[in-house]
């Protein structure tokens, strides 16, 4: 198959030759690797590569993907990192209009000039592309085995070709994106090429309020698989309406050709096995129903997690792959009166919406950034986060079910550049809204992120999105989950802008900043949901005033879940400054940047360096009231 | 008289001085106000002490337009005019102003034990407002200050309403019994009554600096700063400055910046070098809200009325010697 460059404009290629998504467990040779975290059969591709910038595509080189093109006016860049930091390509923050507001005329597939799609982004002037490359020999953990590449992260969009061989395409910038390499690879010295494109038809769904960067901000990594591999496992994790009695329920798909035998081990938190079950290999080991007496809940105040151990063995018994999984029981629900429950009992939201931030690295943040962040959330009686408005790394989720931190797990989808227009509705051109061009591409967003992340205890809620209105290909995303994962809650705000959709859209009353006043009249007179802001407390600069009386609400009425504030950390780029000889914290408008929505990245209660803002206080001593 | 009950005041033709063991206090006529605050010999003022009406905008303030409606509250704090002084010694209202040639019966050895000086001050808003300082000093050089909000019918409300002090050098500390953090009336739920001690004039690095620093409900503050700007003053050493509660807590900031120099600023290192210490007495002031910052109002309760009377006293003395 060749790369076409024409998929960035077209809506309905959004993932070429992409492995399908599944549970993001880890894998490991044996026991030993399992306890050190360290498997040899990852190889990670992190570090530096060959780059260079292309200010559009109409300036690509010729078969740049070839390992004997000539790539020595190539610099180099460090994966992952953003290009814009990178110092190519301009820096910009835009919150609501598409970053190219003022600069590009564009309307999406299926509303209006349908003929000027071809070379909307493919011939673009504001498509800048990255062109990243690298040789690399295959460690030994892998060499003999099925490869596949896994991208964590990329944004916008991107070509993968190994060894001059194209291998596949993909979009949905945070969740990741995988790639079977084996037709391709060599022992030595291969030839890797990705070319990362800051736009696509995928921009019109990711429109977040956040500075807009593109490149490889995740890792990437070589993951071997064994000659049988745990390809996918689904872990159903129910608690009894007695608190107690734990089922269990577990899926596993394996991959490969040497089936002989699984072993499925649970152990408590003390070590002590619970469940022991070995299964001869076929494609799929099931547990069904599997009852376990006195399971110790799951929930913020007590994140107590089981382990559960699947080890595959060959035909002459040898351990082929151990795969762990961390997993908790409990249980979440709405009450016939509308409140939220978790193990039976009221559930009070005391969150926060948590862009990924780093003021040194743009999106690309570390595991320090992470530890840091759980650490701040446990001080100041944080319970809950949203992922807004992107799935996050896939770590954050592992450090959530540690520290007991409800998840509202959102889709990477916000489009409210398309219905949003100075701050007036406006939906004349709204994606994906009851598009069918748009829908494939939002319910595989929905699919991939309950593949990737439905293990974790920590989600409660799925979220299917921010801000993009509502429509039939929303309704697509919903139906998904409630199918899929009828254990979990779908959450989504944008409905309240078309009622006639209430009916098929969110189990809560969602709303963002409605006022005291307001949120009383819906928990007072409408009640057939229960009711969450999904954001509130704008901690803009000096703010988080009247936080009060959202928490009176909260105690009044049991149908209020309390909410997510927005938001927990300013986004805010540390850069020297000449002047002063002083690294310093700029914002939007600071790069020349056109149209800009300037300081409105800084309403976090955390500054960009991760220093407490003063009102973190004030949110610790309400969140730390029962 | 008892010479440990009086002071001695100076009845200067364009001020009034008054001294005593360990202060000279000196009030201007031309300025209307209070120009020179000396303890243990130590300048306390750089500039006349004035009341204050602004706060550099927040973020939430330009969101929901209220520097736009209350701007006219900016040029009040800029611009300040005394347009009555009047003196009242040991209790007796003195109706003529002893300035020149009205001291001239006057010697260099007159002693006091009680000195009220009040100034009257118009704001420049449309009604123009009054605002009334009062100064009540006696012997042990202990200051008594009483400020009063005289509200107008048809002025916007007000960003704040307190007297501002601007120090000659930056202090170094200052130690406060209140709450802990940066409050407001809106957002002092969580502040943590206490002693606190804080290093320096720190800033809260709001990415567009704005309003900041303030901590409500406080009893006693003291101010720590180690040089003056006289050029014969060659120590060193740390000397304070002591503001305590008259009948009610007070709130104050005490900042490197007046609210002009923080609303001029699109970034912190645009700050001016430091150089001086703002402290503002503060009676009243408004929530900064957090609905959101795009329109929606501070909650009433956390207003503050133009159309209402405001008052607030507050005292400030020598700090007691180790």
């Amino acid at each position: 198959m060749k790369a076409q460059l024409a998929w960035l404009d077209d809506p309905e290629t959004f993932r070429v030759n992409q492995l399908p998504a599944h549970s993001d467990h880890h894998w490991y040779r044996n026991e030993q690797e399992m306890r050190s975290g360290q498997s040899s059969f990852y190889q990670s591709l992190d570090g530096e590569w060959q780059f260079k910038y292309v200010s559009d595509p109409t300036k690509l080189p010729d078969h740049f993907y070839r390992p004997e093109s000539d790539h020595s006016d190539y610099g180099s860049i460090k994966v992952p990192s953003m290009i814009e930091l990178h110092n190519d390509a301009q820096i910009q923050y835009i919150n609501t209009l598409y970053p190219w507001e003022g600069h590009q005329y564009r309307r999406p597939a299926g509303t209006y000039d349908d003929q000027e799609q071809a070379g909307s982004f493919s011939q673009a002037a504001d498509n800048s592309v990255g062109l990243y490359c690298r040789h690399f020999d295959l460690a030994a953990g892998l060499v003999d085995h099925r490869v596949r590449i896994q991208f964590a992260g990329v944004e916008r969009a991107f070509y993968l070709w190994l060894n001059g061989e194209f291998v596949g395409y993909a979009e949905d910038s945070f969740t990741p994106s995988e790639f079977d390499l084996t037709p391709y690879l060599h022992e030595k010295d291969n030839f890797i090429a990705v070319a990362v494109f800051k736009h696509s038809t995928a921009s019109y769904l990711e429109d977040q309020d956040m500075f807009r960067f593109s490149g490889i901000f995740r890792s990437v990594t070589l993951m071997a698989q064994p000659a049988v591999h745990v390809e996918d496992l689904t872990i159903k994790p129910q608690l009894a309406s007695d608190n107690h009695t734990g089922i269990f329920n577990l899926n596993v798909n394996l991959v490969g050709d040497a089936f002989s035998e699984a072993t499925i081990t649970v152990n408590d938190a003390a070590g002590k096995q619970l469940l022991q079950k070995t299964h001869p290999s076929t494609e799929e080991v099931k547990v069904v129903d599997e009852r376990l007496d006195q399971v110790h809940p799951w929930s913020n105040d007590d994140p107590y997690l089981y382990q559960l151990l699947i080890t595959l063995r060959d035909d002459e018994g040898r351990v082929v792959e151990v795969v762990p999984y961390s997993f908790g029981f409990r249980r979440v629900a709405i009450s016939k009166d509308h409140v939220l429950q978790l193990n039976g009992q009221r559930l009070i939201i005391k969150g926060v919406n948590r862009h990924e931030w780093d003021c040194r690295t743009g999106r690309c943040i570390s595991q320090a950034d992470m530890d840091f962040d759980i650490q701040t959330f446990k001080k100041n009686h944080i319970n809950a986060v949203r992922t807004c408005h992107y799935a996050d790394r896939l770590d954050w989720y592992s450090r959530c079910d540690r520290a007991g931190i409800y998840v509202m797990a959102e889709n990477n989808l916000e489009s409210h550049g398309s219905w949003q227009k100075m701050g007036r509705v406006e939906p004349s051109y709204n994606v994906p809204g009851s598009l069918t061009q748009w829908k494939a591409a939002v319910v595989d967003r929905a699919r991939t992120n309950y593949e990737t992340l439905k293990n974790h205890t920590s989600i409660l809620f799925w979220s299917l999105g921010n801000e993009s209105y509502a429509g039939d290909d929303l309704v697509a995303m919903q139906e998904f989950y409630q199918k899929k994962d009828p254990d979990r809650l779908v959450h989504y705000e944008g409905v309240c802008q078309r009622p006639s959709y209430r009916d098929r859209l969110s189990d809560f009353e969602s709303r963002m900043y409605l006022p005291p006043k307001n949120v009383e009249k819906y928990l007072q007179n409408h009640l057939d949901k229960p009711f969450i802001e999904c954001e509130y407390m704008h901690s803009m600069g000096n703010s988080v005033g009247g936080m009060g009386d959202y928490i009176a609400l909260v105690q009044k009425y049991p149908q209020d879940c309390g909410g997510f504030i927005w938001d927990y950390i300013d986004q805010a780029l540390l850069v020297h400054d000449p002047v002063t000889g002083k690294d310093v914290l700029r914002y939007g408008g600071d790069f020349d940047d056109r149209h800009t929505d300037g300081a409105f990245c800084g309403d976090g209660l955390m500054f960009a360096n991760r220093t407490e803002k003063p009102a973190m206080q004030e949110v610790r001593y309400y969140y730390g009231q029962e | 008289m008892d010479k440990n009950k009086t002071m001695r005041i100076i009845y200067g033709d364009g001020t009034l001085g008054l001294t005593g063991s360990r202060f000279h206090y000196q009030f201007s006529y031309e300025s209307g106000s209070l120009e020179s605050m000396k303890i243990d010999g130590k300048e306390w003022l750089y500039r006349p002490i004035y009341p204050t009406y602004w706060r550099a905008t927040t973020d939430n303030d330009r969101g929901n337009g209220f520097s736009y409606r209350s701007a006219q509250w900016l040029g009040a704090d800029m611009f300040p005019r005394c347009i009555d002084i009047d003196l009242e010694v040991d209790g007796t209202h003195v109706d003529q102003l002893p300035t020149a040639p009205y001291n001239n019966h006057f010697s260099n050895h007159e002693q006091v034990s009680e000195v009220g000086m009040t100034f009257s001050y118009q704001t420049a808003t449309t009604p123009a407002a009054q605002t009334i300082v009062k100064y009540t000093v006696t012997a042990d050089g202990q200051i008594k200050v009483q400020a009063y909000f005289g509200g107008r019918k048809g002025l916007p409300e007000l960003p704040l309403f307190g007297l501002r002090m601007i120090m000659p050098t930056a202090a170094d500390k200052f130690a406060y019994d209140g709450l802990s953090g940066e409050t407001y009336p809106d957002r002092m739920a969580g502040g943590v009554p206490g002693h606190y001690e804080v290093e320096g004039m720190p800033l809260t690095p709001y990415l567009v600096p704005q309003e900041m620093g303030m901590h409500m409900q406080t009893t006693n503050l003291t101010i720590s700063r180690h040089h003056t700007l006289n050029n014969a003053d060659h120590a060193s050493t740390p000397f304070c400055l002591q503001v305590t509660e008259d009948s009610q807590p007070f709130n104050f900031s005490l900042l490197p910046y007046t609210s002009e120099e923080l609303e001029n600023a699109t970034h912190i290192e645009e700050l001016p070098p430091l150089r001086r210490s703002v402290l503002v007495i503060a009676g009243a002031v408004r929530g900064v809200g957090g609905i959101d910052s795009w329109g929606s109002d501070v909650d009433p309760a956390f207003h503050v009325s133009a159309e209402d009377d405001h008052q607030f006293s507050f005292i400030i003395q020598p700090a007691p010697v180790d």
